[in-house]
């Protein structure tokens, strides 16, 4: 049984963020992956495995194949075809044999891992009357790493801050990929935490995050550093976990991932009449693009938003293009850092 | 010599009067075992590790190694280590082949479907014991009175040839 023998140490034993990954993988792909050079298992982003076609490694940049020996390649004939085998055997690793216990992750099509990594699934898909049930035939995954950015925050927060040392409501724009769930959370560690630079202290911060991804829950405990005064609603929905929050947690601060419905507006907007500060996210690459949604027209015409901080990738993942006053609408002269 | 083989027939007897015993254990573990998983949803390792605790140590073994197998994560999967566990277990046993055989088919679907598909393999399962289980009793009374008369009656005709 080749299949047990125990996994061979890497030749440069240097921890990267993809080993915490690697015991998801069926040994030989195990193997294949810790031989990749050093360069690629540090930035490494995603990992790529469907069912008859070539593994694959998603990178900053673009993407590449792996061949057998564990060498990137950018020609297909050279990759490693992903076999049923391996499916399966991903399948049990990542769900630790119990698919029966993952039924509501399914549901959702990932499941998030210890290290706050998260794995996508595709399959056949079962729906009940037009809700999905669950995903049978699992035949592909994307093992998303993830990684730790603090510092991020840094250079915004003084524009976040004002000068009596209270935090603005604030709503972060940008595309998919720019970087705006990471900034989310470095902005719910340092609020959570406190700013002594800029006389704010540490403030309680509720956190509705209803696709795992701010704080990374593992069966409920956050994975990844959200400071020391944050309570998470895992999975929970936006509009209702808002309200959870409100009622019982006494936040400061109530941050959430991706508006967009009319409920999580609505729902928005009783916090802002409770006196709690507002953070969240928006998909979208301008404030134009935003005022034409039935939705968030809305939170326009209010004026509640303080902040807008509009990020994209112009130098990089993460740039802050702009940032801008939600009375005057007025950039606050905060260019491309 | 009647001592000895009276000992003997005991033996043999006492090994028909176990196997409806450790099936009967195995019925209750496997009960354990599709409680924590329909409504506790218990991971797989987790709930066999529960299992193993709990039921008659005679049988745990099976359990706890399969448990163990897949908490080291290093790449194989809950079939597997069923198996692996089996083939320890099966030597301790009393059980027959028929009994191996239906363990070795519910490992083939541990753990890698939903909860109502699983329930389904163990009841099967169960069910399949139960049949073993009845069968089994039937033997051991039929057998166990055999093999001790047959002891004591095998060394007493040795004793008379003898002489």
């Amino acid at each position: 049984m080749s299949v047990l023998r125990p996994l061979q140490p890497p030749d440069i034993k240097r921890a990267t963020p993809l080993d915490e990954v690697l015991n998801l993988l069926p040994p030989n792909l195990r193997q294949m992956l810790s031989e990749l050079p050093l360069a690629l298992r540090e930035t490494v982003e995603e990992i790529r495995i469907r069912q008859g076609r070539p593994l694959m490694l998603g990178l900053a940049q673009g993407d590449c194949y792996v061949t057998e020996k564990g060498e990137p390649a950018s020609c297909v004939t050279d990759a490693y075809v992903v076999s049923a085998g391996d499916v399966e055997r991903v399948t049990q690793l990542v769900s630790r044999s119990s698919l029966y216990a993952l039924e509501e992750e399914l549901r959702n099509g990932f499941i998030t891992l210890p290290g706050g990594h998260r794995v996508g699934i595709t399959g056949k898909v079962l729906t009940d009357q037009g809700v999905v049930r669950n995903i049978k035939y699992i035949s592909g995954f994307n093992v998303r790493i993830s990684r730790a950015v603090k510092g991020v925050a840094d250079r915004v927060l003084p524009y976040l801050i004002s000068p009596d040392g209270r935090f603005y409501h604030t709503v972060l724009v940008s595309p998919p990929r720019c970087g705006k769930t990471t900034l989310l959370r470095d902005l719910v560690r340092r609020l959570s935490e406190g700013i002594p630079e800029l006389g704010f202290p540490g403030v309680n911060v509720g956190v509705v995050d209803e696709r795992s991804e701010i704080a990374g829950c593992y069966r409920g405990i956050p994975q990844r550093d959200i400071g020391p005064r944050t309570d998470v609603l895992d999975a929970c929905p936006k509009a209702a976990g808002m309200m959870m929050l409100l009622r019982s947690m006494g936040p400061a601060v109530i941050a959430t991932d991706e508006i967009g419905r009319r409920e999580d507006v609505a729902a928005l907007e009783e916090v802002l009449n409770a006196g709690v500060k507002v953070l969240t996210t928006v998909h979208g690459a301008s404030l134009e693009e935003l005022a034409d949604r039935p939705a968030l027209q809305y939170l326009f015409k209010i004026k509640a938003i303080q902040r807008f901080v509009l990020l994209g990738r112009s130098k990089g993942v993460g740039t802050v293009e702009d940032i801008i006053d939600g009375r005057t609408m007025r950039s606050l002269g905060v260019k491309k850092c | 010599m009647v001592l000895s083989c009276t000992l003997i027939g005991m033996t043999v007897a006492s090994s028909y009067s176990r196997r409806p015993g450790e099936i009967r254990s195995l019925l209750t573990a496997l009960q354990m075992l599709e409680t924590e998983v329909s409504y506790g949803a218990t991971p797989l390792p987790e709930a066999l590790a529960y299992v193993a605790e709990r039921c008659d140590p005679r049988v745990a073994l099976l359990f706890s190694r399969t448990a163990q197998e897949l908490m080291t994560m290093r790449g194989i999967t809950a079939r597997e280590a069923w198996e692996m566990a089996l083939n320890e277990y099966y030597p301790r046993s009393a059980l027959t082949k028929t009994d191996r055989a239906i363990l070795l088919e519910l490992g083939n679907s541990l753990g890698i479907s939903d909860r109502e598909d699983q329930v389904k393999h163990l009841v099967l399962a169960k069910e399949q014991l139960k049949l073993e289980q009845a069968k089994a009793e039937e033997a051991s009374l039929k057998n166990t009175k055999v093999y001790n008369y047959l002891g004591f009656l095998g060394g007493l005709t040795i004793v008379l040839i003898l002489i």
